[in-house]
């Protein structure tokens, strides 16, 4: 796997120990997927997710920051201000979705795309059995150019 | 003020599509030529479609609106004004470097929708006017389809074989047989086979990020090296800040700055190739005292009639495993079913629809948050798992692209209070949807939830309505009349002879599909004729 984007600014140990709280509670796992806190979310793959989108530290220092039960605060947050619970849930499922557990338990091949070229008759396969003929039978739809220009 | 001794024959400013295009063209044609990019060469280790978080890369800093990712290489753009934000990549390929490689012929009626639907206006130029140019541009960028497709005149008939259309394509190519509706593989300028300077397709979904295998067209890959090969020259971070006219009005070069320092490169032809957006402002930029009101002007539609191109797109949810994150990511099939205009449903003109590649988890988790109804849904808490389960390699994504018709109030003009890293004023768009492109898009949309009940969609809903496509046309208007266009049907300026502009600024409509492959044909078409003119040409310098 490719190294971390560099992040320099860290959250302290109470600051992830909250975050954990709020990630839980966004995702809590079930249907075969872990919870947030499974797979590290307030750990090591916060820090990869801020790494990538530096620009919601802020966001997520200031949720973190907000007072009251974390319950209450997302409450709060998605009525009064949505575009703020929207950054800070994004960044916080980010951080879950790149884990290559919680990509492999979705279906997901790999960690990061990886390559698989079509071998050669793989788009004939796709279509041998005719799907396309009547399309074709119905003939032209396109206008053509007129003659004359108005 | 540095400049150099050379007279380039020819100058092209932006090694974007267009003009990239044009510099392979003319320097295999053995003319010497100068392009400047204000961008620079992006490594494929830098991009990030090979990195665990690629996603996340591409919300913030390969965003496609240059306002978030902010690089050195961008110029803000006030979009106060505007109802939809702008997308662009500034880079050496130009925003190529990042497109998802849809490549779309536009149809004949494109040409002459006045004539056919009695709006706007018609081209100056017919579709049998550039079908030989699409042809070489389709072989020079890789592109991959199958011919014999009815939406089209024959003799479309792409270099290589198309690219499967996967589970999600044969899928929804189901439903749409059972409607009777339109449908075709998808083209695409990414090679299915090994061509050329481009590696075969790896079908790692991330188009949009930039291709890491060095596969799909962008014209970094698959224009410029041979441009370079026959002895362009190409000068990257360099900004251009005005083109300069001589005594009679002719251009005679540009004026750009590289690393803070002014330079002027000397020219006797001049090209813009600089993007629906970078186009008009530069040539508004290039205002003298000859030409008060910015560079072949004087017909006062330099930066007017700008069109978006705004999309809507609709998912759907099925019980089987699709693997709708395989690229090429920006078509498996499309239907050109309500490409034209049929006035029983209230407006004029239509859309062109495709089956993209849903892409990552990540992809995935915005479409739930921002659907109409889905986002009114439960998702956090337990429902998250649910969702996600049921949503990742189970989804099928329409994105339809509706015409959008030319309007004088939605335009381009400067903005001199917001600069960009060398002092240069901003381009300020002003840009609203008109009512019939709401009106296509609405009908589309209606229709394509239809298509997904019919494909076997268990859940389906709209997550746009209305959407920015980095589709930027319209702003130098072509015609015949100086009166009422900038340049005629070869790109050349009325007002200035040996200007040429070649992107998608001179395009008078829209079409309802997407532009790079006409914007490469009529690049390819002006830099055919700049060739072939060049003894009778009038120089600047
Ligand atoms: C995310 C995204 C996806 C897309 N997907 C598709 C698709 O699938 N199919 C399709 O048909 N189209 C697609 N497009 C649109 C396509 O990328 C453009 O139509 C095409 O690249 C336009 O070509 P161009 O030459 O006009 O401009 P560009 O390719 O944008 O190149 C213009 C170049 O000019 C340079 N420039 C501008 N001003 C100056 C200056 N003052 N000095 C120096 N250099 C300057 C810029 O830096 C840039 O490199 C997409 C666009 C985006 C943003
Ligand atoms: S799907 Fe093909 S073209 Fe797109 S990024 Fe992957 S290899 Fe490149």
């Amino acid at each position: 796997m490719s190294t971390p984007l560099q992040l320099e600014f860290r959250l302290s140990q109470a600051q992830r120990d909250r975050l954990a709280v709020f990630a839980d509670l966004l995702i809590s796992g079930g249907a075969g997927l872990p919870a947030a806190t499974e797979v590290d979310v307030a750990g090591a793959w916060i820090d990869r997710a801020l790494g990538a989108r530096p620009d919601l530290v802020e966001t997520v220092v200031g949720v973190l920051a907000e007072e009251g039960e974390p319950a209450e605060v997302l409450a709060r947050l998605r009525a009064q201000e949505p575009e703020r619970f929207d950054a800070f849930a994004f960044v916080v499922a980010g951080a879950y979705l790149i884990h290559p557990r919680v990509r492999k338990l979705l279906g997901y091949p790999g960690g990061a795309p990886e390559p698989s070229p079509a071998f050669p008759d793989e788009a004939d396969a796709y279509l041998e059995d005719g799907i396309l003929d009547v399309v074709i039978e119905r003939g032209p739809s396109y206008r053509p150019t007129p003659e004359a220009r108005g | 003020m540095g400049t150099t001794n050379d007279v380039a024959d020819v100058l092209i400013i932006g090694a974007g599509a267009s003009g990239s295009v044009a510099a392979k063209h003319l320097a295999e044609q053995g003319f010497n030529v100068v392009i400047l990019e204000q961008g620079n060469w992006i490594n494929s280790s830098e991009l990030p479609g090979n990195k665990p978080e690629y996603e996340l890369l591409g919300s913030g800093k390969w965003n496609p609106d240059p306002n978030v990712r902010a690089w050195d290489a961008d110029y803000p753009v006030n979009v106060e004004n505007s109802e939809q934000p702008v997308f662009m990549y500034n880079a050496v390929g130009g925003s190529t470097v990042f497109f998802a490689g849809v490549w779309s012929r536009f149809l004949p009626s494109d040409f002459r929708v006045r004539t056919l639907d009695g709006i706007a206006d018609d081209w100056p130029i017919s579709y049998e006017d550039l079908a030989p140019f699409y042809e070489a541009v389709e072989r020079d960028m890789g592109v991959s389809g199958m011919g014999g497709n009815p939406a089209y005149p024959p003799g479309y008939n792409p270099p290589l074989p198309a690219h499967p259309i996967h589970a999600t394509g044969r899928k929804m190519a189901e439903g749409l047989n059972k409607l009777g509706w339109h449908w075709w593989t998808g083209y695409s300028a990414i090679p299915s086979q090994k061509y050329r300077n481009q590696k075969q397709c790896a079908r790692l979904g991330i188009c949009r990020l930039g291709c890491v295998e060095g596969a799909k067209g962008s014209a970094d890959v698959a224009l410029l090296p041979d441009a370079l090969k026959h002895g362009a020259k190409l000068i990257t971070g360099a900004r251009v800040s005005q083109v300069t006219v001589n005594e009679k009005g002719l251009a005679n070069g540009a004026t750009y700055f590289r690393e803070g320092k002014e330079y002027h490169q000397a020219a006797k032809v001049v090209i813009v190739g600089a993007n629906g957006i970078g186009t008009p402002r530069l040539l508004l930029m290039s205002m003298s005292g000859r030409f008060p009101n910015g560079l072949a002007n004087s017909s006062g539609l330099v930066g007017k009639r700008l069109m978006l191109h705004p999309f809507g797109s609709v998912i759907g949810l099925y019980d089987d495993d699709l693997d709708d994150w395989y690229g090429p990511a920006g078509t498996q099939i499309e239907s050109m079913q309500f490409y034209e205009t049929d006035l029983s449903r209230g407006f004029v003109r239509g859309s062109k629809w495709h089956v993209m590649g849903t892409g990552g988890p990540v992809e995935m988790l915005t479409r739930w948050n921002i659907g109409e109804g889905a986002r009114d849904e439960e998702f956090w808490g337990d429902q998250f798992a649910v969702k996600m389960k049921q949503a990742v390699n189970h989804s099928i994504d329409w994105i339809i692209h509706a015409e959008d018709l030319p309007e004088e109030t939605n335009y381009v003009s400067l903005d001199h209070g917001l600069t960009d890293s060398d002092g240069l004023p901003a381009p300020k768009v002003h840009y609203a949807t008109a009512e019939n492109t709401h009106k296509i898009l609405d009908f589309a949309l209606n229709r394509a939830l239809e298509s997904h009940a019919a494909a076997g969609a268990t859940k389906a809903w709209i997550t746009h309505r209305n959407f920015s496509s980095g589709h930027n046309m319209g702003t130098a208007k072509m015609g015949d009349d100086p009166a009422t266009s900038v340049v005629n049907g070869y790109g050349q300026a009325h007002d200035v002879p040996n200007l040429y502009v070649i992107d998608g600024s001179v395009f008078p409509t829209s079409s309802s599909t997407n532009p790079t492959a006409t914007i490469c044909a009529f690049a390819k078409r002006a830099a055919t004729y700049i060739a072939k003119n060049a003894r009778n040409q009038e120089v600047g310098a």
